[in-house]
């Protein structure tokens, strides 16, 4: 299956999560969330467990059909889970959406709202690792 | 002949018949400046001494496009218009634009064109250290293509010599500096090629320390020189397959090893220091913690390590990231890692002395890069477009529209990632119609793209090449890129 048969596919079988009007807080960066050379601010160590709305981009998902994808605050073309040598920024979010969701072009801004976690994890289905997530989310095109 | 005769009229008139005529601009400023700046020029005369020192200061990919856009973002930071401003380079008096085509390229890459500056022979793309005689990828070829680098030609010449780039110390530009290798991705072990017997990039930069061709390279990149079961300071894990720790290695020859602000204040730098300062990359200067040393500061540092050598020294530094950004179509990192740039050319020049020491300053490539019009004076350079005053200077509180009745920015790449054209739209696209002032200098902004591409690509027009100091007059006219290294190796070798 070529990404575009992968794109295809994902917006015929899944359905796109519903963005709750009501979200708390600020709309959140990205930058926000980390530190200068890594870490976590302040302000995303007094979220953590509590809701957040931060925007950012999806980067291009590895799997069809999954509750799983990496928001990285810039478009990223290139999926590391993919290409080989492909390397993740240091600043992105893991986001584990509420339901099965439709992929949104890399390049196309979105808000995403859900759970932040600050502990470390793996992903079972793809082997992420990763020290920030936000849980039980929803998205929608900014 | 004939140049030198109408440069002759051109002076005179200048100097003389202009202040003697009585014109009724003679009173304006922009005259009186233009005048003054003739004066200068007049009094520009040819270094010859022999250049003790030698530096090179490469930003990659800071063709002229993007130093103009580094140029009004500093000056209006400084709180001007920002075209009124000159950066350091700006300020150098000879000049000349640099053709930086590979060998087999058109658009070119870092390694063909670092080869170029550091061992004065154009290449193919991707390759370090050889001439064009060597395939790409070629390993056994190696040796047969090979040809001498800047850091062992200046260190035959009793200098001592200096490394220094914001990228990976085993990324192309600062490799070429010191490494011959069929291919710029051989950073370590892992990366060779099936079968290819060519000792990997790290592994060179070590063995050119160990042999006194290198005495300080400060930089990115450590995980490249440590084994890939092994955590760095920071916490990640090392490239190498082979067990190898190029850093244990390296102490042994007896070579310092930093890796932050505090190690490195505290080695002894009369002697061979590696610097490695983060896993991979060294960080934008937007997002630099305290802890990570800047490129200004480590030009600051190894100047003060070299200044005491008898026989003088020859320095590269290459500010890296400014490709990078452009790369991700980030005109905010561009500009403030170009500005992090002009910084370290000017503590490179106030630590120098005109006299003996040759300050070249260049890019190796531009980008794709472009800059709309409209604006009117002060515009923010990173900003959208906005009104010209037709009866003022400063530009008017009103964007220029597009025929979509869409705003745009100043800044925009031809090609990246941030396309308007996107996947989930069969690649048709449209213009963010809610774009606003706020969102386009917001430091996270990715401008404004056509062609969809996983990454922004450089391009081949002319890069501008800056100097002063001894022989720098050399520099002048359209040059081909590798003349740059017959121009620092003339000033050194000059009797």
């Amino acid at each position: 299956m070529n990404r575009r048969q992968f794109l295809a596919t994902s917006a015929a079988v899944t359905t796109t999560p519903c963005w709750s009007s009501a979200a708390e807080g600020d709309l959140l960066k990205m930058r926000d969330i980390y530190n200068k050379g890594l870490g976590f601010s302040p302000l995303a160590t007094s979220l953590d467990g509590g809701q957040i709305r931060v925007e950012g981009f999806m980067a291009p998902p590895l799997k069809a059909d999954s509750l799983f994808f990496v928001l990285t605050k810039m478009p990223m073309a290139v999926c590391p889970f993919c290409e080989p040598g492909g390397e993740w920024p240091e600043d992105i979010l893991a986001v584990y959406t509420r339901r099965k969701y439709e992929v949104v072009s890399f390049s196309r801004k979105i808000l995403v709202q859900g759970t932040l976690r600050l502990s470390e994890h793996i992903d079972p289905g793809t082997g992420f690792f990763s020290k920030v997530r936000l849980e039980n989310s929803t998205f929608r095109r900014a | 002949m004939k140049t030198i005769t109408t440069l002759s009229l051109l002076g005179a008139f200048a100097s003389t018949t202009a202040m003697a005529q009585d014109l009724p601009q003679a009173d304006n400023t922009w005259f009186i400046a233009a005048q003054e700046t003739i004066a200068a020029r007049v009094n520009v005369q040819p270094n010859t001494s022999k250049a003790k020192n030698v530096i090179l200061l490469i930003a990659d990919g800071n063709g002229v496009g993007t130093n103009y856009i580094t140029r009004l973002f500093a000056g209006q930071a400084a709180g001007n218009y920002g075209d009124e401003h000159l950066l350091p380079q700006d300020t150098f008096p000879h000049v000349a634009l640099s053709k930086t085509y590979n060998t087999n390229a058109q658009t070119p890459d870092s390694a063909g064109t670092g080869t170029a500056f550091h061992t004065g022979v154009k290449t193919k793309q991707g390759v370090l250290g050889v001439d064009e005689t060597l395939a790409r990828g070629d390993c056994a070829g190696v040796d047969a293509a090979t040809v001498a680098n800047a850091s062992e030609i200046f260190s035959a010449l009793g200098k001592q010599v200096g490394i220094i780039s914001s990228a990976r110390l085993t990324h192309a530009t600062p490799a070429s500096a010191y490494a011959h290798s069929a291919d710029r991705n051989f950073e370590s072990n892992d990366g060779l090629s099936e079968g290819c017997e060519q000792k990997d990039i790290a592994a060179q930069l070590v063995d050119a320390m160990a042999a006194g061709t290198v005495d300080y390279a400060f930089g990115g990149g450590r995980r490249h020189f440590i084994p890939s079961d092994l955590e760095d300071e920071q916490g990640k894990t090392g490239k190498r397959t082979d067990g190898t720790n190029l850093i244990e290695a390296a102490a042994e020859a007896g070579i310092q090893y930093a890796w932050d602000v505090d190690t490195l204040a505290g080695a002894d730098l009369s002697k061979p220091v590696l610097g490695l300062f983060t896993s991979s990359h060294m960080s934008y200067e937007a997002d630099r913690p305290a802890s990570e040393p800047s490129l200004s500061d480590l030009t600051e540092t190894a100047i003060k390590a070299l200044e005491g050598s008898e026989n003088g020294y020859f320095l590269t530094i290459e500010s890296g990231r400014v490709d990078h950004a452009s790369h991700a179509t980030n005109a905010y990192r561009t500009v403030t890692d170009g500005v992090e740039f002009a910084e370290a050319i000017a503590i490179a020049d106030a630590l120098t002395n005109d006299e003996d020491t040759l300050i070249i300053v260049s890019a190796d490539h531009e980008h794709a890069v472009a800059m709309a019009g409209y604006s009117g004076r002060g515009a923010p350079i990173l900003g959208l477009s906005m009104k010209v005053d037709g009866a003022g200077e400063k530009y008017l509180e009103e964007p220029n529209l597009a025929q979509d009745g869409k705003p745009y920015t100043t800044v925009s790449f031809l090609n990246g990632a941030s396309s308007v054209m996107k996947e989930d739209a069969q690649w048709n696209g449209t213009r963010n119609a809610e774009l606003t002032q706020e969102m386009a200098m917001d430091m996270d902004y990715t401008q404004e793209v056509l062609v969809p591409l996983s990454s922004e690509t450089h391009s081949g027009e002319d890069v501008a090449i800056y100097a002063k100091g001894p022989w720098a007059h050399l520099i002048g006219g359209t040059m081909e890129q590798n003349v740059i290294f017959h121009v620092m190796h003339h000033a050194a070798t000059a009797e």
